[in-house]
């Protein structure tokens, strides 16, 4: 019966009935939900694939795009990979070789846009790759340009001159490595081999200029914008071997050869183990830094190291192949040429070709002077050069300001454009200049004679524009003064060399010089001025013009102040130089500025920086005369703390060596420094302040500079930390400095008197002074000194002034905490050598003065005194005095409370002076 | 007297009574001493083992002892102005002095007045021969140190002044000092100057070393024979140790309570102005303003004794003492020539030719070193300069 109802339970009918809505399906799928699109820009990239720009085409589809047959495609291509690549520089570092090999072979390509990408390309390469990185895929560049440049096109052939831009902005020095095949190209570029028979039988190829009827721009131009890049890379060449040795106006002294290895230590570093020295650890062997060796040549590939212009050989066919060519473009573009009446007026594009031309020469004379050791290439090219220079270049030399204003005016009616191309590329005073630099190197002492037409010329002018030179730029002023001083080698005697200082002076003495030209100046006089003082031991010749410029620079020094503290340091370099070698007009001249240049208020020793004020200390060493009034100013600057300590006490060392006092006792002093006036810098330099300053001291009062006590006359002004420290610093020195003068008793005399002089009297003195005074006596004082009563009394007020301060320091005071050690030490010295002193210190804390405020103090400072080991025996004497003192205290206090410092007082002095009359067992056994 | 022994030389500015004290380095036992005159800074030497020079300090004149007779004055050597410092080769065959601004060079053989070399710009403060003779080196108050190569001056036509080797312009004050090492042209020199450094230098190249900045002027600097340790004398009596060679290990002394200690000999109370090591780096000797000599412990920095004298200290050296000096018998092997005031060769040219012949060996090959102006200094090439000259005089006279 259960069974039977349960099986209908389970399948029961559903019924349907008409009219009713159908019951849902157990397993129906609800369709109610809505659909929504998500857009993926781009594709998850971390599968493997490679990264792509924004056509999704990465690296490996657009290097191979390269060989597509069109244009366009390439292009494309190569817009790309900059796109990529700057998307993602890394893959630069990975696909280096590839990019580059592609690249390069598009160099040559026949389509302009390609062409002008792939430089876009190269340049935004450059910027990003380092040379080192570059180096090894360099032969491969360097022959696909030189292929560029020689192609047969001309399109080509002018974008090569792109790429050769891009590559000698970043990479000059790569570049330079491979200057035989460039240098090779470069004179294709704009000439053609003469195979005429007549050429041949000299069995030397002779070059001439090519003119292409084909090309977009003129001939001249063209010339123009190949010049221009070979002067570039020249240049770079120049550049390049810059460990040559010091040229033109540079200071022997300056060559780095001897710098690069010494070891600069100080003794400080030493002591304190900071800083070792190992001179001899590698066996005296240091490895040079500037080794060329290389294992495997980069260019070997083409077997070109000895091609390129570093041997002399190569440097002379190059210099036999070019300048025929340089020459002759010359006179295409020369003014006799053109307009033979105007003589010399130049059109902006020939006067921009003569001076390409004119530079090319110059920085070829400069390679030449590098492999001429014995002068034979001088001669030489004298010989084969000099007709056709004085020919063709001398013969309209001065290509005048005139014509080119004029030329200038007719331009800007032209249109802007053009004007500013002109007017702003051609510098023609460079343009004389250059030509002068190349025609003087071409003369020399021995040819004077022959040449003195052409040289007088490029005298005169060379004169005429300095002396009106205000407006010249350091280019300029630096081409001029080569000349100036080739000229002045030639010629040497007096009549020729002093027009020229003079005019060099004339310049110098302009007022608002550009602070390069200047430098350029300083430089040209002082290498004048160091040739002319190794002669002059033999002919005493100097020039008058050098003289007036050596005696004006303290006083130029003096008014220069903060303005320029570069130019004040290369002016104190020559003012030592020529100090140290005692020059008569410049010491004197020194001595009648040292007054402004070591003023302590405004001087130049105290607005320049440190290490400028060292030098001008160490200046003082050689001034003729120290009179009282500079001494007075440099104590002032040694008290100031505008200088450091160290600097302070360098100057007082160097005073000392000046005094009569560091010689031998024999030995014939020139007496410039008075004795009198060396006590007195010293002991103006001991008080640490002025008369002025110690008077406006006196008015002073109250808690926070001022500490003051019942018992003594004397109130102390806390200093700052800084100007104590510095003091005291100076202090130390002065001492040292009083303690080496022979005759000591003497010597303490002297302070003494200035002591009673100046100090005793005064309420107010500040603590450091307290302290430096003490500490001076200390250092001074032996058995044949008498100290007068005066004196002994202000000794024994400062003391206890300063013994109070010390004990009512605050603890926290983290200012005037740091004081207490040497305060204390130069007190308690004092106290330990001068047995009366303490006394006296002792009757003045007697009786009835004693107020209640201080008894803590009082007792506090008895109890130390006393357990001083130093001083014991000296208390020991003194000890019905201090047994009196301690009565007074006992007398004096309030109220019957037994407080902790009296018992302390109590205890000591039942320990140390007390039990003394039983022996010093006990006194012992405490500490 | 089979051993070398070790002998301290020392003289002082304050009199006559004894100029030069001698005393046993190690015993510290006082020798019988040379008397007359006394001798001015840095300007006291041993020539050839058997003489000892002292230039009279002040005045114009050089004392001349026999090594073995020490109480008489042999003769003095008229100079024709104060001499400021002096040298004599360690071979004995020539002389320096610094007379004002120049250097004078004699042969001691002959007499004869070789060179005057005016380089420096003011007076000479120092001189010094490398231990073979072959350049020496000369400082003064203009703050230049030249090296010169004694046979290039030596060959220079009586025309053209000859040319320092190296010209070292480094120092900005003037310098107090010269120490020459070791090995000849390859030895390397201290130099001393009041601008607070010390400075070692290579004498071949010409290269600064090193260069050490103190808190005081040096006045005094010298060299361990074998050069671990450069000792310089400061301006406050301190005297510096600075280590050449720092061992990369600190094997001992490791409780020190102050570093400083360490490196530092304290005991003199005002310059000092000579210094000089014993042959076996062991003893340090030390004369100073302050009219004491001490003689110090190199190893523990202590003194090991103090000689106090009447005057400042100006010289204190130590040498192996020659036999002569305790020989009573012992006489120099040619007596000393009259010193000549002239420049040989321009004043008695007429007589030189009768007597002697002057051979320039390799004359021909000299090279006229180019004027340029880009000749550094740093880069003079030595091998050019070094010919070799020999003066003989002919054997018989026909």
């Amino acid at each position: 019966m259960t069974k039977k109802r349960k099986r209908q339970e389970d399948f029961q009918k559903v019924k349907l009935k008409v009219g009713k809505k159908k019951p849902k399906l157990e397993n129906a799928t609800d369709t109610t939900f809505k659909t929504k699109t998500i857009q993926i820009p781009e594709q998850l990239k971390e599968d493997g694939m490679l990264p792509t720009q924004n056509r999704k085409l990465n690296i490996k589809d657009l290097l191979s795009q390269m060989h597509h047959y069109s244009a366009g495609v390439k292009q494309n291509a190569l817009l790309g990979l900059k796109e990529l690549l700057s998307q993602y520089p890394f893959i630069v570092d990975a696909h280096l070789s590839s990019i580059v090999s592609e690249v390069a072979a598009v160099f040559t390509d026949k389509d302009s846009g390609v062409r002008g990408a792939a430089v876009q390309l190269l340049q935004f390469l450059a910027s990003k790759v380092r040379a080192e990185q570059i180096a090894p895929f360099f032969p491969l560049v360097s022959a696909h340009l030189s292929s560029a440049m020689t192609h047969i096109s001309e399109g080509i052939q002018e974008d090569s001159l792109k790429v050769l831009d891009v590559l000698l902005e970043q990479y000059p020095a790569l570049l330079t490595d491979r200057s035989s095949i460039l240098l090779k190209n470069f004179v294709e570029l704009i000439s053609h081999q003469q195979l005429s028979k007549r050429m041949k039988s000299r069995e030397k190829l002779s070059w001439m200029l090519s003119v292409n009827p084909n090309r977009r721009v003129t001939s001249q131009q063209w010339r123009l914008n190949v010049l221009t890049r070979l002067k570039k890379f020249l240049q770079a060449v120049v550049d390049g071997s810059s460990d040559l040795e010091a040229e033109g106006l540079q200071d022997p002294k300056e060559s780095p050869n001897s710098v690069r290895n010494a070891v600069c230590v100080t003794w400080k570093a030493l002591a304190n183990d900071q800083q070792h020295v190992q001179l001899y650890g590698d066996g005296g062997l240091r490895p040079k830094i500037n080794s060329s060796f290389r294992l495997r040549s980069l260019t070997s590939v083409t077997d070109s190291t000895e091609k390129g212009l570093s041997s002399a050989e190569n440097l002379k066919s190059f210099i036999e192949i070019i300048i025929p060519l340089l020459i002759e473009c010359w006179i295409e573009a020369s003014p006799a040429q053109s307009a033979p009446i105007l003589g010399n007026l130049l059109e902006a594009e020939s006067q921009q070709l003569m001076q390409q031309v004119l530079s090319i020469i110059h920085l070829l004379w400069k390679l030449t002077k590098r492999h001429d050791e014995t002068c034979k290439m001088e001669l030489w090219l004298r010989m084969n050069y000099l007709v056709d220079f004085k020919h063709h270049f001398m013969r309209h030399f001065p290509y005048s300001l005139q014509e080119t204003v004029k030329h200038k005016k007719k331009d800007s009616c032209k249109g802007n454009k053009y004007c500013m191309s002109s007017s702003n590329n051609v510098d023609h005073l460079l343009l004389n200049l250059t030509l002068c630099d190349i025609m003087v190197s071409l003369a020399s002492a021995s040819t004077l004679q022959t040449d003195s037409g052409w040289l007088d010329m490029i005298r005169k002018f060379v004169t005429d524009t300095l002396q009106d030179g205000s407006r010249l730029n350091s280019k300029q002023v630096n081409r001029l003064l080569d000349v100036t001083w080739r000229l002045m080698q030639i010629q040497q005697n007096k009549v020729a060399t002093e027009p020229l200082i003079k005019a060099v002076f004339t310049l110098y003495q302009q007022r608002n010089l550009a602070f390069p030209v200047r430098t350029l100046l300083l430089k040209f006089f002082s290498k004048v001025y160091q040739k002319e003082d190794l002669r002059t031991q033999r002919i005493r010749s100097r020039s008058k013009v050098l003289s007036r410029w050596l005696a004006g620079l303290p006083q130029q020094l003096a008014l220069l102040g903060t303005k320029n503290p570069e130019l004040s340091n290369q002016l104190i370099d020559i003012i030592h130089s020529a100090a140290s070698r005692s020059n008569k007009e410049l010491l004197q001249n020194l001595q009648a500025t040292a007054d402004r240049i070591y003023d302590p208020l405004d001087g130049t020793l105290v607005l320049l920086p440190a290490e400028t004020q060292r030098r001008l200390v160490q200046l003082v060493y050689f001034l003729p005369g120290l009179p009282a009034g500079l001494l007075a100013c440099l104590s002032r600057c040694c008290i100031m703390g505008r200088m450091s300590a160290e600097l302070a006490a360098t100057l007082i060392g160097i005073l000392h060596m000046r005094s009569s006092f560091a010689g031998w006792k024999c030995q014939v002093q020139d007496n410039s420094v008075n004795d009198v006036d060396y006590f007195s810098f010293l002991f103006s330099t001991l008080i640490g302040f002025s008369r002025e300053e110690l008077m406006s001291l006196q008015g002073i009062r109250g808690k926070p500079h001022i500490s003051q006590t019942q018992l003594s006359p004397v109130c102390l002004y806390l200093t700052d930390l800084d100007q104590f420290l510095h003091h005291w610093a100076v202090t130390e020195m002065i001492c040292h400095s009083l303690s080496t003068i022979p005759s000591q008793s003497q010597c303490f005399d002297i302070l003494q008197t200035g002591i009673c002089k100046y100090l005793v009297g005064l309420v107010v003195i500040p603590d450091s002074t307290a302290g430096s005074v003490l500490c001076a006596i200390n250092k001074l004082l032996d058995q044949a000194c008498i100290v007068n009563e005066n004196l002994h009394k202000f000794l024994a007020s400062c003391c206890y002034s300063l013994l109070y301060f010390l004990l009512t320091l605050d603890k926290e005071d983290a200012e005037h905490v740091q004081k207490r050690e040497l305060l204390w030490g130069s007190c308690v010295s004092a106290l330990a050598l001068l047995p009366r002193l303490l006394r006296l210190l002792l009757q003045g804390l007697r009786g009835s003065r004693l107020c209640r405020d201080e008894l803590p103090v009082v007792a506090q400072l008895l109890r130390l005194l006393m357990q001083h080991a130093p001083l014991r025996s000296h208390m020991v004497t003194n000890e019905l005095l201090v047994q009196q003192i301690i009565k007074d205290i006992m007398t004096l206090k309030s109220g019957d409370v037994q407080e902790q410092w009296l018992t302390d007082l109590h205890y000591c002095f039942n320990i140390y002076l007390a039990s003394h009359s039983q022996g010093p067992g006990p006194v012992n056994t405490v500490y | 007297m089979a051993a070398p022994m070790e002998v301290a030389l020392v003289s002082d500015a304050a009199g006559p009574l004894c100029n030069c004290a001698v005393w046993e380095l190690h015993s510290g036992s006082a020798l019988p001493g040379y008397r007359g005159g006394n001798s001015g800074p840095r300007a006291l030497a041993l020539l050839g083992g058997e003489h000892l020079l002292g230039a009279q300090l002040g005045k114009s004149y050089i004392n001349v002892w026999e090594l073995q007779r020490k109480d008489q004055l042999q003769q003095k050597i008229v100079c024709p102005g104060p001499v400021t410092c002096l040298a004599a080769s360690p071979n004995g065959l020539y002389v320096l002095a610094g007379i004002a601004e120049s250097i004078y060079l004699w042969e001691v053989s002959n007499g004869n007045l070789l060179a005057i070399l005016n380089r420096h710009y003011q007076d000479l403060t120092c001189l010094c021969f490398t231990d073979d003779s072959s350049h020496f080196l000369s400082g003064a108050k203009d703050c230049l140190a030249l090296v010169w190569n004694l046979y290039s001056v030596l060959q220079a036509e009586p025309s053209q002044i000859p040319d320092p080797r190296h010209v070292w312009s480094r120092h900005s004050l003037p310098i107090t000092d010269l120490c020459c090492g070791f090995g000849g042209p390859l030895a390397r020199a201290a130099t001393a100057s009041l601008d607070q450094t010390a400075k070692l230098w290579e004498v071949s190249s010409g290269e600064l070393l090193l260069s050490v900045l103190f808190d005081v002027g040096i006045m005094s600097v010298t060299l361990d024979l074998s050069e671990y340790h450069m000792f310089c004398g400061g301006m406050d009596g301190s005297i510096f140790q600075v280590d050449l060679c720092a061992w990369p290990v600190q094997r001992d002394r490791s409780f020190q309570t102050e570093r400083e200690n360490g490196k530092v000999f304290k005991g003199h109370r005002n310059q000092v102005t000579c210094l000089s090591v014993s042959t076996d780096g062991s003893l340090l000797l030390s004369g100073s303003h302050d009219e004491t000599v001490r003689l110090w412990d190199i190893q523990s920095k202590q003194c090991l004794k103090t000689m106090n004298h009447k005057g400042p200290v100006t010289n204190a050296f130590i040498v192996l003492a020659p036999a002569n000096m305790f020989n009573p018998d012992g006489k120099p092997s040619v007596p000393l020539p009259k010193f000549s005031k002239h420049l040989h060769g321009t004043e008695s040219s007429d007589e030189q030719g009768s007597n002697g012949v002057t051979l320039r060996l390799g004359l021909h090959q000299q090279v006229v070193a180019p004027s340029g102006p880009c000749r550094s200094a740093g880069r003079a090439t030595w091998r050019r300069r070094r010919r070799c000259t020999h003066r003989c005089t002919p054997r018989g006279k026909r």
